[in-house]
Protein backbone atom coordinates (compact mmCIF):
# COMPACT_ATOMS: atom_id res chain seq x y z
CA UNK A 1 0.00 0.00 0.00
CA UNK A 2 2.87 2.39 0.77
CA UNK A 3 4.16 2.25 -2.82
CA UNK A 4 0.66 2.71 -4.15
CA UNK A 5 0.01 5.60 -1.77
CA UNK A 6 3.27 7.31 -2.81
CA UNK A 7 2.39 6.88 -6.48
CA UNK A 8 -1.14 8.26 -6.06
CA UNK A 9 0.00 11.23 -3.96
CA UNK A 10 2.72 12.01 -6.49
CA UNK A 11 0.26 11.85 -9.40
CA UNK A 12 -2.35 14.01 -7.66
CA UNK A 13 0.23 16.66 -6.75
CA UNK A 14 1.70 16.61 -10.28
CA UNK A 15 -1.75 17.46 -11.72
CA UNK A 16 -2.29 20.45 -9.41
CA UNK A 17 -2.23 24.09 -10.48
CA UNK A 18 0.93 25.73 -9.11
CA UNK A 19 -1.01 28.36 -7.20
CA UNK A 20 -3.06 25.79 -5.28
CA UNK A 21 -0.42 23.39 -3.96
CA UNK A 22 -0.97 24.39 -0.33
CA UNK A 23 -4.74 23.68 -0.61
CA UNK A 24 -4.04 20.36 -2.33
CA UNK A 25 -1.59 19.41 0.43
CA UNK A 26 -4.15 20.36 3.09
CA UNK A 27 -6.85 18.23 1.44
CA UNK A 28 -4.50 15.26 1.03
CA UNK A 29 -3.55 15.43 4.71
CA UNK A 30 -7.22 15.29 5.70
CA UNK A 31 -7.78 12.22 3.50
CA UNK A 32 -4.66 10.16 4.27
CA UNK A 33 -3.73 11.52 7.70
CA UNK A 34 -0.34 12.12 9.28
CA UNK A 35 1.09 8.87 7.89
CA UNK A 36 1.13 10.40 4.42
CA UNK A 37 3.19 13.44 5.38
CA UNK A 38 6.50 12.13 3.96
CA UNK A 39 4.87 11.08 0.67
CA UNK A 40 3.31 14.55 0.33
CA UNK A 41 6.60 16.30 1.05
CA UNK A 42 8.44 14.19 -1.52
CA UNK A 43 5.71 14.82 -4.12
CA UNK A 44 5.84 18.61 -3.59
CA UNK A 45 9.65 18.64 -3.91
CA UNK A 46 9.39 16.71 -7.18
CA UNK A 47 6.66 19.09 -8.36
CA UNK A 48 8.67 22.24 -7.57
CA UNK A 49 11.72 20.98 -9.45
CA UNK A 50 9.73 19.70 -12.46
CA UNK A 51 7.77 22.97 -12.71
CA UNK A 52 10.72 25.30 -12.01
CA UNK A 53 8.83 26.92 -9.15
CA UNK A 54 10.40 30.19 -7.96
CA UNK A 55 11.25 30.26 -4.25
CA UNK A 56 12.12 33.22 -2.01
CA UNK A 57 15.85 33.83 -1.62
CA UNK A 58 16.22 37.07 0.32
CA UNK A 59 14.37 39.69 -1.72
CA UNK A 60 14.71 37.71 -4.95
CA UNK A 61 12.62 34.89 -6.44
CA UNK A 62 14.88 32.12 -7.65
CA UNK A 63 13.91 29.09 -9.77
CA UNK A 64 14.60 25.56 -8.54
CA UNK A 65 15.28 23.05 -11.33
CA UNK A 66 17.43 20.09 -12.30
CA UNK A 67 19.81 22.61 -13.91
CA UNK A 68 20.80 24.31 -10.66
CA UNK A 69 20.59 21.32 -8.35
CA UNK A 70 23.70 20.39 -6.40
CA UNK A 71 23.21 17.28 -4.30
CA UNK A 72 20.21 18.00 -2.08
CA UNK A 73 20.81 21.76 -2.44
CA UNK A 74 20.36 24.34 -5.18
CA UNK A 75 22.48 27.25 -6.33
CA UNK A 76 21.83 30.60 -7.91
CA UNK A 77 24.63 31.35 -10.39
CA UNK A 78 23.57 35.00 -10.63
CA UNK A 79 24.24 35.76 -6.97
CA UNK A 80 26.66 32.84 -6.35
CA UNK A 81 24.67 31.46 -3.44
CA UNK A 82 23.98 27.88 -2.34
CA UNK A 83 20.83 27.02 -0.38
CA UNK A 84 18.42 24.34 0.84
CA UNK A 85 14.71 24.69 0.18
CA UNK A 86 11.57 24.40 2.26
CA UNK A 87 9.45 23.12 -0.62
CA UNK A 88 6.10 23.58 1.09
CA UNK A 89 6.79 27.21 2.02
CA UNK A 90 8.77 27.92 -1.17
CA UNK A 91 11.58 29.42 0.91
CA UNK A 92 15.40 29.22 0.74
CA UNK A 93 17.18 28.05 3.93
CA UNK A 94 20.84 27.83 5.04
CA UNK A 95 21.95 30.32 2.40
CA UNK A 96 25.72 30.43 1.90
CA UNK A 97 28.09 31.83 -0.73
CA UNK A 98 29.40 29.43 -3.40
CA UNK A 99 31.77 29.52 -6.36
CA UNK A 100 29.13 28.99 -9.07
CA UNK A 101 28.87 32.05 -11.25
CA UNK A 102 27.74 33.14 -14.68
CA UNK A 103 30.39 33.57 -17.38
CA UNK A 104 30.58 36.99 -19.03
CA UNK A 105 28.53 35.94 -22.09
CA UNK A 106 25.96 34.19 -19.87
CA UNK A 107 25.64 37.27 -17.68
CA UNK A 108 25.09 39.46 -20.75
CA UNK A 109 22.30 37.12 -21.95
CA UNK A 110 20.81 37.04 -18.45
CA UNK A 111 20.67 40.84 -18.32
CA UNK A 112 18.91 41.03 -21.71
CA UNK A 113 16.48 38.28 -20.72
CA UNK A 114 15.76 39.96 -17.38
CA UNK A 115 14.99 43.26 -19.04
CA UNK A 116 12.69 41.55 -21.61
CA UNK A 117 10.89 39.73 -18.77
CA UNK A 118 10.45 42.96 -16.77
CA UNK A 119 8.90 44.65 -19.81
CA UNK A 120 6.59 41.93 -21.07
CA UNK A 121 5.58 39.81 -18.10
CA UNK A 122 3.67 40.18 -14.86
CA UNK A 123 5.71 41.25 -11.81
CA UNK A 124 5.72 37.72 -10.40
CA UNK A 125 8.01 36.41 -13.15
CA UNK A 126 11.48 34.95 -12.70
CA UNK A 127 14.10 34.04 -15.25
CA UNK A 128 17.34 32.15 -15.11
CA UNK A 129 20.38 31.32 -17.22
CA UNK A 130 22.38 28.14 -16.54
CA UNK A 131 25.29 26.39 -18.20
CA UNK A 132 23.88 23.57 -20.38
CA UNK A 133 24.98 19.97 -20.82
CA UNK A 134 27.74 20.74 -23.34
CA UNK A 135 30.34 23.52 -23.32
CA UNK A 136 28.53 25.51 -26.05
CA UNK A 137 25.09 25.21 -24.55
CA UNK A 138 23.21 27.70 -22.41
CA UNK A 139 19.85 26.93 -20.80
CA UNK A 140 17.29 29.72 -20.30
CA UNK A 141 14.11 29.52 -18.27
CA UNK A 142 11.24 31.96 -17.75
CA UNK A 143 8.59 31.19 -15.14
CA UNK A 144 5.71 33.53 -14.53
CA UNK A 145 2.97 32.93 -12.04
CA UNK A 146 0.00 35.11 -11.34
CA UNK A 147 -2.36 33.96 -8.64
CA UNK A 148 -5.71 35.58 -8.01
CA UNK A 149 -7.59 33.13 -5.78
CA UNK A 150 -10.00 35.87 -4.65
CA UNK A 151 -11.14 36.05 -8.27
CA UNK A 152 -11.05 32.25 -8.62
CA UNK A 153 -8.17 31.99 -11.04
CA UNK A 154 -4.48 31.12 -11.11
CA UNK A 155 -2.17 31.23 -14.10
CA UNK A 156 1.26 29.92 -14.89
CA UNK A 157 3.66 30.58 -17.76
CA UNK A 158 6.76 28.47 -18.34
CA UNK A 159 9.19 28.73 -21.21
CA UNK A 160 12.44 26.88 -21.65
CA UNK A 161 15.22 27.26 -24.22
CA UNK A 162 18.55 25.72 -25.16
CA UNK A 163 20.90 28.04 -27.02
CA UNK A 164 23.99 26.74 -28.79
CA UNK A 165 26.55 29.53 -28.85
CA UNK A 166 28.44 27.86 -31.73
CA UNK A 167 25.63 26.91 -34.14
CA UNK A 168 23.48 29.90 -33.00
CA UNK A 169 20.47 27.62 -32.81
CA UNK A 170 17.74 28.31 -30.27
CA UNK A 171 15.13 25.66 -29.48
CA UNK A 172 12.62 25.44 -26.73
CA UNK A 173 9.05 25.11 -25.58
CA UNK A 174 6.29 27.24 -24.09
CA UNK A 175 3.80 25.84 -21.55
CA UNK A 176 0.89 27.87 -20.29
CA UNK A 177 -1.73 26.72 -17.86
CA UNK A 178 -4.70 28.61 -16.43
CA UNK A 179 -7.14 27.40 -13.81
CA UNK A 180 -10.52 29.08 -13.34
CA UNK A 181 -12.68 27.72 -10.56
CA UNK A 182 -15.69 29.87 -9.78
CA UNK A 183 -18.61 27.40 -9.51
CA UNK A 184 -16.68 24.96 -11.61
CA UNK A 185 -13.27 23.78 -12.70
CA UNK A 186 -12.01 25.04 -16.04
CA UNK A 187 -8.53 24.42 -17.29
CA UNK A 188 -6.67 25.96 -20.23
CA UNK A 189 -3.40 24.47 -21.31
CA UNK A 190 -1.08 24.90 -24.24
CA UNK A 191 2.28 23.31 -24.96
CA UNK A 192 4.23 24.51 -27.94
CA UNK A 193 7.68 23.66 -29.31
CA UNK A 194 9.51 26.59 -30.89
CA UNK A 195 12.86 27.23 -32.54
CA UNK A 196 14.92 29.88 -34.31
CA UNK A 197 18.10 29.76 -36.44
CA UNK A 198 21.04 32.15 -36.75
CA UNK A 199 20.33 33.83 -33.46
CA UNK A 200 22.63 36.64 -32.39
CA UNK A 201 20.44 38.35 -29.83
CA UNK A 202 18.94 35.55 -27.72
CA UNK A 203 16.51 37.63 -25.66
CA UNK A 204 15.11 39.37 -28.70
CA UNK A 205 14.70 36.01 -30.53
CA UNK A 206 12.81 34.70 -27.50
CA UNK A 207 10.62 37.80 -27.48
CA UNK A 208 9.73 37.21 -31.15
CA UNK A 209 8.89 33.54 -30.53
CA UNK A 210 6.71 34.43 -27.54
CA UNK A 211 4.99 37.36 -29.29
CA UNK A 212 4.23 34.91 -32.06
CA UNK A 213 2.76 32.47 -29.50
CA UNK A 214 0.31 35.16 -28.34
CA UNK A 215 -0.75 35.85 -31.91
CA UNK A 216 -1.23 32.15 -32.64
CA UNK A 217 -3.35 31.81 -29.53
CA UNK A 218 -5.74 34.46 -30.89
CA UNK A 219 -6.23 32.33 -34.02
CA UNK A 220 -6.49 29.15 -32.00
CA UNK A 221 -9.18 30.59 -29.74
CA UNK A 222 -11.10 31.87 -32.73
CA UNK A 223 -11.01 28.41 -34.33
CA UNK A 224 -11.96 26.63 -31.11
CA UNK A 225 -14.96 28.90 -30.72
CA UNK A 226 -16.03 28.85 -34.38
CA UNK A 227 -15.16 25.31 -35.41
CA UNK A 228 -15.49 23.26 -32.25
CA UNK A 229 -17.75 24.99 -29.71
CA UNK A 230 -20.37 26.09 -32.25
CA UNK A 231 -20.86 22.55 -33.52
CA UNK A 232 -21.71 21.19 -30.09
CA UNK A 233 -24.85 23.14 -29.16
CA UNK A 234 -26.63 25.81 -31.18
CA UNK A 235 -27.51 29.18 -29.67
CA UNK A 236 -31.04 28.82 -31.07
CA UNK A 237 -32.77 25.86 -32.73
CA UNK A 238 -32.70 25.40 -36.50
CA UNK A 239 -36.13 27.09 -36.48
CA UNK A 240 -34.49 30.26 -35.02
CA UNK A 241 -37.05 30.55 -32.24
CA UNK A 242 -37.49 28.95 -28.86
CA UNK A 243 -39.31 25.66 -28.59
CA UNK A 244 -43.06 25.48 -28.27
CA UNK A 245 -43.24 22.90 -25.47
CA UNK A 246 -46.33 20.90 -24.63
CA UNK A 247 -48.64 18.61 -26.54
CA UNK A 248 -47.71 20.10 -29.88
CA UNK A 249 -43.98 19.43 -29.58
CA UNK A 250 -44.38 16.35 -31.82
CA UNK A 251 -45.16 18.73 -34.71
CA UNK A 252 -41.45 19.53 -34.98
CA UNK A 253 -40.89 15.89 -35.84
CA UNK A 254 -43.77 15.78 -38.32
CA UNK A 255 -42.44 18.97 -39.90
CA UNK A 256 -39.01 17.48 -40.21
CA UNK A 257 -40.26 14.16 -41.60
CA UNK A 258 -42.40 15.84 -44.23
CA UNK A 259 -39.54 18.17 -45.18
CA UNK A 260 -37.30 15.11 -45.54
CA UNK A 261 -39.83 13.25 -47.70
CA UNK A 262 -40.31 16.13 -50.12
CA UNK B 1 -17.69 8.24 7.14
CA UNK B 2 -16.11 11.56 7.90
CA UNK B 3 -17.69 14.45 6.05
CA UNK B 4 -14.40 16.29 6.46
CA UNK B 5 -12.71 13.73 4.19
CA UNK B 6 -15.53 13.99 1.68
CA UNK B 7 -15.25 17.80 1.58
CA UNK B 8 -11.47 17.52 1.12
CA UNK B 9 -11.91 15.06 -1.75
CA UNK B 10 -14.50 17.32 -3.43
CA UNK B 11 -12.18 20.31 -3.01
CA UNK B 12 -9.33 18.37 -4.62
CA UNK B 13 -11.47 17.42 -7.60
CA UNK B 14 -12.31 21.10 -8.12
CA UNK B 15 -8.58 21.87 -8.36
CA UNK B 16 -7.05 18.97 -10.28
CA UNK B 17 -6.88 18.77 -14.07
CA UNK B 18 -10.52 18.26 -15.15
CA UNK B 19 -9.51 16.11 -18.13
CA UNK B 20 -8.37 13.46 -15.64
CA UNK B 21 -11.37 13.52 -13.29
CA UNK B 22 -12.16 9.79 -13.72
CA UNK B 23 -8.57 8.82 -12.89
CA UNK B 24 -8.42 11.07 -9.82
CA UNK B 25 -11.80 9.80 -8.63
CA UNK B 26 -10.46 6.22 -8.75
CA UNK B 27 -7.27 7.29 -6.95
CA UNK B 28 -9.15 9.04 -4.15
CA UNK B 29 -11.35 5.97 -3.64
CA UNK B 30 -8.18 3.85 -3.39
CA UNK B 31 -6.82 6.22 -0.74
CA UNK B 32 -10.09 6.12 1.21
CA UNK B 33 -12.49 3.34 0.08
CA UNK B 34 -15.22 4.64 2.39
CA UNK B 35 -15.57 7.69 0.14
CA UNK B 36 -16.64 5.57 -2.86
CA UNK B 37 -20.41 5.79 -2.63
CA UNK B 38 -20.65 9.51 -1.85
CA UNK B 39 -18.05 10.53 -4.41
CA UNK B 40 -19.59 8.44 -7.20
CA UNK B 41 -22.96 10.04 -6.47
CA UNK B 42 -21.61 13.62 -6.28
CA UNK B 43 -18.93 13.95 -8.93
CA UNK B 44 -20.03 14.57 -12.49
CA UNK B 45 -17.99 12.70 -15.06
CA UNK B 46 -18.46 12.62 -18.84
CA UNK B 47 -21.46 10.43 -19.69
CA UNK B 48 -21.01 6.93 -21.07
CA UNK B 49 -23.08 5.78 -24.04
CA UNK B 50 -24.64 2.31 -24.25
CA UNK B 51 -26.80 0.70 -26.95
CA UNK B 52 -30.16 -0.86 -26.16
CA UNK B 53 -30.33 -4.28 -27.90
CA UNK B 54 -34.12 -4.29 -27.41
CA UNK B 55 -34.59 -0.96 -29.24
CA UNK B 56 -32.67 -1.49 -32.50
CA UNK B 57 -29.43 -0.70 -30.66
CA UNK B 58 -30.54 2.88 -30.09
CA UNK B 59 -28.02 4.77 -27.94
CA UNK B 60 -28.79 5.91 -24.40
CA UNK B 61 -26.80 7.68 -21.68
CA UNK B 62 -25.50 6.18 -18.47
CA UNK B 63 -24.87 7.73 -15.08
CA UNK B 64 -25.06 6.74 -11.43
CA UNK B 65 -28.84 7.43 -11.40
CA UNK B 66 -29.82 4.69 -13.88
CA UNK B 67 -27.15 2.21 -12.75
CA UNK B 68 -27.67 -1.06 -10.93
CA UNK B 69 -24.49 -3.07 -10.31
CA UNK B 70 -22.81 -2.73 -13.73
CA UNK B 71 -26.00 -2.45 -15.76
CA UNK B 72 -27.93 0.64 -16.82
CA UNK B 73 -31.67 1.06 -17.37
CA UNK B 74 -32.55 2.10 -20.92
CA UNK B 75 -35.09 4.94 -21.19
CA UNK B 76 -36.44 3.44 -24.45
CA UNK B 77 -37.49 0.04 -23.06
CA UNK B 78 -37.21 0.40 -19.25
CA UNK B 79 -34.88 -2.66 -19.30
CA UNK B 80 -31.41 -2.96 -17.73
CA UNK B 81 -28.50 -3.41 -20.18
CA UNK B 82 -26.80 -5.86 -20.01
CA UNK B 83 -29.50 -7.91 -18.34
CA UNK B 84 -28.90 -8.79 -14.70
CA UNK B 85 -28.93 -12.23 -13.05
CA UNK B 86 -32.53 -13.01 -11.99
CA UNK B 87 -31.72 -12.82 -8.27
CA UNK B 88 -30.12 -9.38 -8.72
CA UNK B 89 -32.84 -8.12 -11.06
CA UNK B 90 -35.51 -8.59 -8.37
CA UNK B 91 -33.96 -5.73 -6.43
CA UNK B 92 -33.47 -3.36 -9.38
CA UNK B 93 -35.13 0.02 -8.99
CA UNK B 94 -37.86 1.11 -11.44
CA UNK B 95 -40.11 4.19 -11.49
CA UNK B 96 -43.79 3.72 -10.63
CA UNK B 97 -46.17 3.31 -13.57
CA UNK B 98 -47.31 6.94 -13.28
CA UNK B 99 -43.72 8.24 -13.17
CA UNK B 100 -42.71 5.95 -16.05
CA UNK B 101 -45.49 7.52 -18.18
CA UNK B 102 -44.01 10.95 -17.45
CA UNK B 103 -40.52 9.58 -18.17
CA UNK B 104 -41.61 8.28 -21.59
CA UNK B 105 -43.15 11.64 -22.50
CA UNK B 106 -40.09 13.54 -21.23
CA UNK B 107 -37.76 11.31 -23.26
CA UNK B 108 -39.82 11.92 -26.42
CA UNK B 109 -39.85 15.69 -25.84
CA UNK B 110 -36.16 16.02 -24.98
CA UNK B 111 -35.28 13.88 -27.98
CA UNK B 112 -36.91 16.59 -30.12
CA UNK B 113 -35.16 19.31 -28.11
CA UNK B 114 -31.83 17.51 -28.68
CA UNK B 115 -32.44 17.33 -32.41
CA UNK B 116 -33.31 21.05 -32.64
CA UNK B 117 -30.38 22.37 -30.56
CA UNK B 118 -27.68 19.73 -30.96
CA UNK B 119 -28.35 18.35 -34.45
CA UNK B 120 -27.01 15.02 -33.31
CA UNK B 121 -25.88 13.60 -29.99
CA UNK B 122 -27.84 11.51 -27.51
CA UNK B 123 -30.38 12.39 -24.80
CA UNK B 124 -31.88 10.40 -21.92
CA UNK B 125 -34.25 11.26 -19.08
CA UNK B 126 -34.53 9.18 -15.90
CA UNK B 127 -37.13 9.82 -13.21
CA UNK B 128 -37.88 8.27 -9.86
CA UNK B 129 -40.53 8.70 -7.17
CA UNK B 130 -39.71 10.62 -4.01
CA UNK B 131 -42.81 9.75 -2.02
CA UNK B 132 -45.67 7.41 -2.88
CA UNK B 133 -48.20 9.54 -1.01
CA UNK B 134 -47.52 12.66 -3.11
CA UNK B 135 -46.68 13.39 -6.72
CA UNK B 136 -43.18 14.54 -5.78
CA UNK B 137 -40.50 13.18 -8.05
CA UNK B 138 -36.84 13.59 -8.91
CA UNK B 139 -34.82 12.84 -11.97
CA UNK B 140 -31.98 13.59 -14.27
CA UNK B 141 -32.02 14.97 -17.81
CA UNK B 142 -28.88 14.11 -19.79
CA UNK B 143 -27.60 15.39 -23.14
CA UNK B 144 -24.33 14.55 -24.82
CA UNK B 145 -22.77 15.68 -28.08
CA UNK B 146 -19.29 14.80 -29.30
CA UNK B 147 -17.74 16.33 -32.35
CA UNK B 148 -14.86 14.29 -33.82
CA UNK B 149 -12.78 12.86 -30.99
CA UNK B 150 -11.58 16.22 -29.70
CA UNK B 151 -14.61 18.14 -28.47
CA UNK B 152 -17.56 17.17 -26.35
CA UNK B 153 -20.47 18.68 -24.43
CA UNK B 154 -22.14 16.77 -21.58
CA UNK B 155 -25.15 18.35 -19.89
CA UNK B 156 -26.32 16.84 -16.60
CA UNK B 157 -29.48 18.34 -15.07
CA UNK B 158 -30.43 16.85 -11.71
CA UNK B 159 -33.96 17.87 -10.77
CA UNK B 160 -36.47 17.70 -7.97
CA UNK B 161 -40.16 18.58 -8.27
CA UNK B 162 -42.06 19.12 -5.02
CA UNK B 163 -45.79 19.73 -4.84
CA UNK B 164 -46.83 22.33 -2.34
CA UNK B 165 -50.56 23.12 -2.18
CA UNK B 166 -51.56 24.53 -5.53
CA UNK B 167 -47.97 25.02 -6.62
CA UNK B 168 -45.13 22.85 -7.85
CA UNK B 169 -41.53 23.82 -7.02
CA UNK B 170 -38.81 22.88 -9.48
CA UNK B 171 -35.16 22.75 -8.42
CA UNK B 172 -32.51 21.97 -11.00
CA UNK B 173 -28.73 21.62 -10.59
CA UNK B 174 -27.03 21.84 -13.96
CA UNK B 175 -23.47 20.81 -14.74
CA UNK B 176 -22.03 21.22 -18.21
CA UNK B 177 -18.79 19.40 -18.90
CA UNK B 178 -17.16 20.97 -21.94
CA UNK B 179 -13.96 19.73 -23.57
CA UNK B 180 -12.41 21.53 -26.52
CA UNK B 181 -9.13 20.66 -28.17
CA UNK B 182 -7.49 22.18 -31.20
CA UNK B 183 -5.57 19.01 -32.09
CA UNK B 184 -2.19 19.78 -33.59
CA UNK B 185 -1.96 23.16 -31.83
CA UNK B 186 -2.09 21.36 -28.48
CA UNK B 187 -4.52 23.87 -27.00
CA UNK B 188 -6.97 22.37 -24.55
CA UNK B 189 -9.89 24.14 -22.91
CA UNK B 190 -11.72 21.77 -20.65
CA UNK B 191 -13.70 21.55 -17.48
CA UNK B 192 -17.13 22.03 -16.03
CA UNK B 193 -19.41 24.69 -14.61
CA UNK B 194 -22.38 24.18 -12.29
CA UNK B 195 -25.40 26.41 -11.70
CA UNK B 196 -28.65 26.04 -9.79
CA UNK B 197 -32.11 27.16 -10.87
CA UNK B 198 -35.41 27.23 -9.04
CA UNK B 199 -38.86 28.04 -10.27
CA UNK B 200 -42.39 27.70 -8.92
CA UNK B 201 -45.38 27.10 -11.20
CA UNK B 202 -49.06 27.40 -10.22
CA UNK B 203 -50.85 24.10 -10.84
CA UNK B 204 -53.31 24.40 -13.74
CA UNK B 205 -56.97 24.24 -12.82
CA UNK B 206 -59.26 21.61 -14.24
CA UNK B 207 -56.56 19.06 -14.97
CA UNK B 208 -57.24 15.79 -13.15
CA UNK B 209 -54.74 14.56 -10.59
CA UNK B 210 -52.19 12.27 -12.25
CA UNK B 211 -52.73 13.86 -15.69
CA UNK B 212 -50.05 16.48 -15.32
CA UNK B 213 -47.43 14.73 -17.47
CA UNK B 214 -47.62 17.22 -20.34
CA UNK B 215 -47.59 20.14 -17.92
CA UNK B 216 -44.50 18.90 -16.04
CA UNK B 217 -42.68 18.12 -19.28
CA UNK B 218 -43.41 21.62 -20.64
CA UNK B 219 -42.19 23.30 -17.44
CA UNK B 220 -39.03 21.20 -17.32
CA UNK B 221 -38.53 21.77 -21.03
CA UNK B 222 -38.64 25.58 -20.81
CA UNK B 223 -36.44 25.60 -17.72
CA UNK B 224 -33.79 23.36 -19.32
CA UNK B 225 -33.95 25.32 -22.57
CA UNK B 226 -33.33 28.58 -20.67
CA UNK B 227 -30.64 27.29 -18.35
CA UNK B 228 -28.70 25.64 -21.19
CA UNK B 229 -28.83 28.84 -23.23
CA UNK B 230 -27.55 30.86 -20.24
CA UNK B 231 -24.85 28.30 -19.51
CA UNK B 232 -23.78 28.32 -23.13
CA UNK B 233 -23.18 32.08 -22.84
CA UNK B 234 -21.34 31.72 -19.52
CA UNK B 235 -19.16 28.94 -20.93
CA UNK B 236 -18.29 31.07 -23.92
CA UNK B 237 -17.28 33.99 -21.69
CA UNK B 238 -15.30 31.85 -19.22
CA UNK B 239 -13.59 29.55 -21.72
CA UNK B 240 -12.70 32.17 -24.28
CA UNK B 241 -12.72 35.75 -22.92
CA UNK B 242 -11.73 35.04 -19.33
CA UNK B 243 -8.91 32.63 -20.20
CA UNK B 244 -7.51 34.99 -22.78
CA UNK B 245 -7.59 37.91 -20.34
CA UNK B 246 -5.65 35.81 -17.83
CA UNK B 247 -2.85 34.80 -20.17
CA UNK B 248 -2.51 38.42 -21.18
CA UNK B 249 -2.08 39.14 -17.47
CA UNK B 250 0.79 36.65 -17.36
CA UNK B 251 2.45 37.99 -20.46
CA UNK B 252 1.56 40.95 -22.58
CA UNK B 253 3.78 41.37 -25.63
CA UNK B 254 2.16 44.72 -26.30
CA UNK B 255 3.30 46.15 -22.95
CA UNK B 256 5.04 49.20 -24.41
CA UNK B 257 2.24 50.01 -26.83
CA UNK B 258 -0.51 48.97 -24.48
CA UNK B 259 -3.36 51.22 -25.46
CA UNK B 260 -3.70 50.59 -29.17
CA UNK B 261 -3.28 46.85 -28.78
CA UNK B 262 -5.68 46.59 -25.87
CA UNK B 263 -8.28 48.35 -27.97
CA UNK B 264 -7.68 45.91 -30.85
CA UNK B 265 -7.92 43.00 -28.42
CA UNK B 266 -11.23 44.27 -27.08
CA UNK B 267 -12.51 44.56 -30.63
CA UNK B 268 -11.68 40.90 -31.24
CA UNK B 269 -13.58 39.91 -28.10
CA UNK B 270 -16.57 42.00 -29.12
CA UNK B 271 -16.46 40.45 -32.56
CA UNK B 272 -16.47 36.95 -31.09
CA UNK B 273 -19.32 37.76 -28.72
CA UNK B 274 -21.43 39.08 -31.56
CA UNK B 275 -21.24 35.80 -33.47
Amino acid sequence: MTDQLDAIVSDIVSNSPSGEISEVVKDLKVIIGESGEEAIKAAVEKYNIANWIPIKLGSESVIVSDFNKSGTKFYDPKSSQLFSVDHLKRLALDVQPCDKELKANELAIYNDLDSYVKNSFANETSCAVYPGESANEIVLIIVGTKYSPANFWNGQWKSFYRFNTQSKQLSGSIHVRIHYFEEGNVNFSNDKDVKAENVDDVASAIKDLEDNWEQEMEKDFFNLNEKEFKLLRRRLPVTRSKINWGKGIGNYRIGKDSAASQ
Amino acid sequence: MSSEKFEAAMDLLRRLDPTKVEKHLTQLIKLEPELAEDLLASVDVPLQVKKDPNASHREFLCCDYNRDIDSHRSPWTNVYVPSLEPEDAEESPFPSEKTRQLEILANDSFDIYRDLYYEGGVSSVYLWDLDDATDDFAGVILLKKSENSRSSWDAIHVLEVLNNGNKAEYRITTTIILHLNSGSQKTTLSGNLTRQTEKTYELPTGVPHGKLQVWHTSNLGSMIEDVESQMRNILEVVYFDKTRDIYHELRDGSFSATNSNRAAHEQVIKGLQGM
